[in-house]
């Protein structure tokens, strides 16, 4: 060995775990965000979440988080591997190496293995991503919509993650070796970051911070929009949550630095807190990004369960087993054919109910938007008369299809409710006036009450003589079929409910490959004023939304947006997983990549606890501190690292979903209750996973530590 | 050899400043071999790491060979540090990644100047300390005394002016002690070393020249060995501690 660097060379072999972590780290962080880009902006995932939905938004939420949260591991991969070469570099300089020597060889090595690692993340998350996609294809749900295409440009996106880590790095080996004073080059690995006293008020001002912070963030947006009809740039109501996030910080520091048992058993934990008060400022950072990617990872899962609980009770609670309507300007299959295609998948229809029902044009309010640029935007609300259409039912219709005697006097109208609210949304206000929009027909409404059935919840039902008044010269386009029957052995009759859906659908023509939202009436007025519809077919596009297509019949976006796809109880239930599957898909993705951040950072947090410990346990083990006290103490720093933001993250991800779902409509329904309950379920296996993790780093820090972990 | 006049130094804690040299004088002459004593806190290691310009100096001149250390610029001391000084610390500060005569080679290596000439020098310092058998070991399989003269010897490999040691026996049995004291006695006598080492410990620095005792950041007493048997030394320097504690 004749030159600097062959030592450097050997010194590499011979720590090459210090730079597999850094490097694993590295690869791991780009394939993760890599992968996760690829997916999210993949054409089939880009078309299910329409742009500016909230399900986009959600996405994009977590992904931020993802993106910081690989960052942070990133960096303190790098941290803990300058760390443990400062001895070695510090001897260096002093047996008299220049500076520009060990930077020559630091930068080198620094950018060859940063290059390599990001470039390897980058080029395998393709086939990692096509894996997780086939896997997923293959395990859970597939259809003909998934299919995953790489579009170049969401590259770009690592790309630039791997551009700020490598220049992250650099900066980092270029300040580690750029300090005047050699010693503490040397004892960086010793060198301990303690936090300053921190009031016991911290904790209990933390909790009523994060709970102050989350209400605030949710319900000061709703009350700009409600009361000051001003939606407000996204930017700024994030801002809303922030004294959330110092509420948790405070948390963090008072659980860290205090720890929130009573001071009877304050020497029983001496060592564990005392170390972690001095490794203070990077344990609460790194606590705090660990718990807000359990809290994005537990939001990305819950999703599915919530949506899966909530329509699989809303199924269930439909009285009708199969419910269609078409315009009857449609050659729809009606009693006679169903029953025909019925008996050839030996299907018995138990009842039929068919009704006619009118597209009216409604008066009432919209709002007009007016855009301020950076300042958000505010909107108006207008009277129109017609505002809208909807479809209005005769009472006596409403009686054979329901059964339920309704009395509906002459100028009054019932609206039809499900029975738990959970759709009520769909009436804005009740009109004062309904138009026959062919004849100029018009009758004032006095009154509206409140019906309730399932499934014909966002109907009005109105006086058969008012009925029939309004119905004359309404032409078949505006006049629609409703047909509704039972089965025997509802759950047994799969194939006859597609063969009957296909059917539909095939002979459904192209004027009604519409959006569920299209309304004539609406666009009559905003045709009127020389705009565009945005819910005409060749506008959905432009607007962010997909259009319906017919030959993507079993796709989700039309399963979920044609208006008039039927509502056939056991198709809806079975098909649910094939038509969320993107969705599923993306959430599931979502938390395996928030997931797997959050162990990283906690093992890595945990090896620097051992690296930087390992001279303390040293001295204690002189001091005569048996096995079990060693064991005790190292367990409980590790126990800290994983447990505290393992329940802060849940904490408060529990109880924010909570908070959304009872401030949707100021209740919490049995089946936000199910969801809730099934989302437990999910915490529980999560937690199961984190708790291997968890004894499998602490037998690494044992080993690391040489103590013996055999006889605990 | 070494000439330290008026060396302040000061640490910084948050707001406060606590001076730990405060105007520290002495000479070291070629081929001497000088111990610094002193209670804790006294300011022995700072000055060690004061002299070799480990850490900043506040004030005062650093005079080695006629150079003033001081003023000099980072390249200009790595060189000093390469091949006018060696260092054997405390804990050794041995590269775990390297065989015991690759980490004897390290400063030549560092400074470029590997031959065959400087591979036989290794071989001939493990002869002289007793560590040829373990020349191809790493630091984690020797003892402690074999890892300070290990240390010795990488001091050593450069033809340093000056040998700077930082309790060399501090965290050795008195069997290793002696051995490495030993070794110190060996570089003298063989290679003309000079040895500058700050020491807790009477026995070792009896074996001195010169022993500087430091108390409160300024030299309190220079107590001279001349002819005196090493145990009459250690005497003197006993009584003289014990004085200081007075």
């Amino acid at each position: 060995m004749n030159t600097f660097s062959e030592v450097y060379q050997t010194l590499r072999r011979k720590n090459r775990g210090q730079y597999a972590l850094l490097c694993g780290c590295l690869f791991f962080s780009v394939l993760l965000i890599s992968a996760y880009a690829i997916i999210m902006r993949s054409p089939t995932v880009m078309r299910v979440l329409p742009e500016g939905g909230d399900s986009r938004k959600q996405v994009m939420m977590i992904f931020v988080l993802s993106v910081i949260g690989c960052g942070v591991f990133s960096l303190y991969a790098a941290m803990l591997f300058f760390r443990q070469k400062s001895r070695d570099t510090g001897i260096f300089f002093a047996l008299g190496a220049k500076r520009s020597l060990v930077e020559r060889h630091r930068m080198r090595e620094l950018v060859v293995l940063s290059t390599v690692s990001c470039a390897a993340g980058i080029v395998l998350s393709i086939p990692f991503a096509w894996t997780v996609w086939k896997l997923f294809r293959l395990l859970i749900v597939d259809t003909a919509e998934m299919k995953l295409a790489v579009p170049l440009q969401a590259l770009l996106i690592p790309l630039a993650f791997a551009m700020v880590m490598i220049a992250a790095l650099i900066v980092l080996g270029y300040r580690s070796i750029r300090r005047v004073n050699i010693i503490d080059i040397i004892q960086e690995s010793h060198r301990s970051e303690p936090i300053h006293a921190v009031p016991r008020w911290y904790g209990p001002v933390g909790i009523l911070l994060l709970g102050g912070g989350a209400l605030l963030g949710y319900l000061i947006p709703t009350f700009t929009v409600l009361v000051l009809h001003w939606y407000m740039p996204e930017a700024l109501s994030a801002l809303f949550y922030l004294p959330a996030l110092v509420g948790m910080y405070m948390i963090l520091l008072h659980t860290v630095v205090n720890g929130w048992r009573k001071k009877r058993h304050k020497y029983r934990d001496l060592i564990a807190t005392s170390q972690m008060k001095f490794q203070g400022r990077q344990t609460v950072q790194n606590l705090l990004v660990m718990s807000l990617l359990i809290a994005g990872a537990y939001f990305g899962s819950f999703y599915m369960p919530m949506l899966g609980t909530g329509a699989m009770i809303a199924y269930d609670a439909r009285e009708i087993d199969y419910l269609y309507h078409f315009r009857n300007d449609q050659d729809i299959p009606q009693e006679q054919e169903v029953r025909q295609l019925a008996d050839e998948y030996a299907v018995t229809i138990t009842d039929w109910t068919q009704a006619t029902m009118l597209r009216l044009a409604v008066d009432g309010t919209e709002g007009i938007e007016s855009d301020n640029g950076a300042l958000g935007t505010t909107y108006e609300t207008v009277y129109f008369n017609p505002v809208q259409s909807n479809l209005f039912l005769s009472a006596s219709s409403y009686t054979a299809l329901t059964g339920q005697e309704v009395d509906i006097p002459h100028g009054t109208l019932g609206a039809v409710y499900t029975s738990d609210g959970s759709d009520n949304y769909m009436f804005n206000e009740p009109p004062t006036q309904v138009t026959n929009t062919q004849s100029g027909e018009k009758l004032d409404i006095t009154d509206v009450r409140t019906l309730t059935w399932e499934s014909l919840c966002g109907h009005y039902v109105m006086n058969d003589e008012d009925f029939a008044v309004l119905r004359e010269g309404l032409p078949d386009e505006w006049i629609e079929t409703l047909c509704a029957f039972d089965v025997e052995h509802c759950d047994e009759t799969y194939d006859f409910g597609k063969a009957l859906l296909y059917e539909i659908i095939d002979r459904s023509g192209p004027e009604v490959e519409l959006y569920d939202a299209w309304d004539p009436v609406e666009k009559q007025r905003v045709e009127s004023r020389g705009e565009p519809y945005f819910m005409d077919p060749e506008n959905l596009e432009v607007n962010g939304l997909v259009g319906i297509d017919y030959s993507q019949r079993d796709s989700s976006e039309f399963r979920m947006y044609w208006q008039y796809m039927p509502q056939f109880r056991v198709i809806d239930k079975a098909d649910f997983v094939q038509t969320t599957g993107v969705f599923l898909m993306m959430f599931v993705f979502i938390a395996l990549v928030c997931f797997a951040a959050v162990f990283i950072i906690a093992f890595t947090r945990s090896m620097t606890i051992a690296i930087t410990g390992k001279q303390l346990y040293e001295d204690l083990r002189h001091l005569g501190a048996s096995n079990a006290y060693l064991y005790r103490t190292i367990r409980s720093q590790i126990r800290r690292v994983f447990l505290t933001p393992a329940i802060i993250g849940t904490g408060v991800i529990w109880a924010f979903y909570t908070m959304i779902l009872y401030f949707n409509d100021n209740r919490l329904s049995v089946q936000e209750m199910l969801g809730m309950l099934l989302c437990a379920g999910i915490i529980v296996g999560i937690s199961a996973l984190f708790y291997a993790l968890y004894r499998m780093t602490l037998r690494r820090a044992c080993a690391m530590l040489e103590i013996s972990i055999d006889t605990h | 050899m070494l000439q330290v006049s008026n060396l302040q130094k000061q640490y910084q804690v948050g707001e406060n400043r606590y001076p730990v040299l405060k105007g520290v004088s002495f000479t070291v002459d070629e081929g001497e071999f000088v111990a610094v004593m002193g209670p804790s806190g006294s300011g022995k290691t700072t000055l060690l790491n004061c002299i070799s310009r480990y850490i900043p100096v506040d004030g005062g001149q650093i005079l080695l060979d006629h150079m003033d250390l001081a003023t000099f610029d980072e390249n200009s001391l790595a060189d000093v540090r390469n091949r006018q000084l060696g260092f054997v610390f405390q804990d050794f500060l041995l590269l775990d990644g390297l065989t015991v005569r690759e980490n004897i080679l390290l400063p030549a290596i560092i400074g470029g100047l590997v031959n065959q000439t400087v591979e036989e020098q290794a071989d001939h310092l493990c002869s002289i300390f007793g560590i040829e058998k373990i020349k191809n070991k790493y630091p984690a399989e020797i003892s402690g005394g074999e890892r300070q003269r290990t240390a010795v010897a990488r001091a050593l490999i450069n033809h340093p002016l000056l040998i700077l040691a930082d309790e060399p026996t501090g965290n050795l049995d008195s069997k290793s002690s002696r051995a490495v004291i030993h070794s110190f006695e060996q570089a003298r006598a063989a290679l003309a070393a000079t040895i500058f080492m700050v020491t807790h410990d009477s026995f070792a620095a009896s074996f001195c020249d010169k022993v500087i005792i430091l108390q409160d950041g300024v030299v309190w007493k220079t107590l001279v060995k001349g002819e005196k048997e090493r145990i009459a030394f250690q005497d003197e320097l006993l009584g003289a501690i014990r004085e200081m504690g007075r």
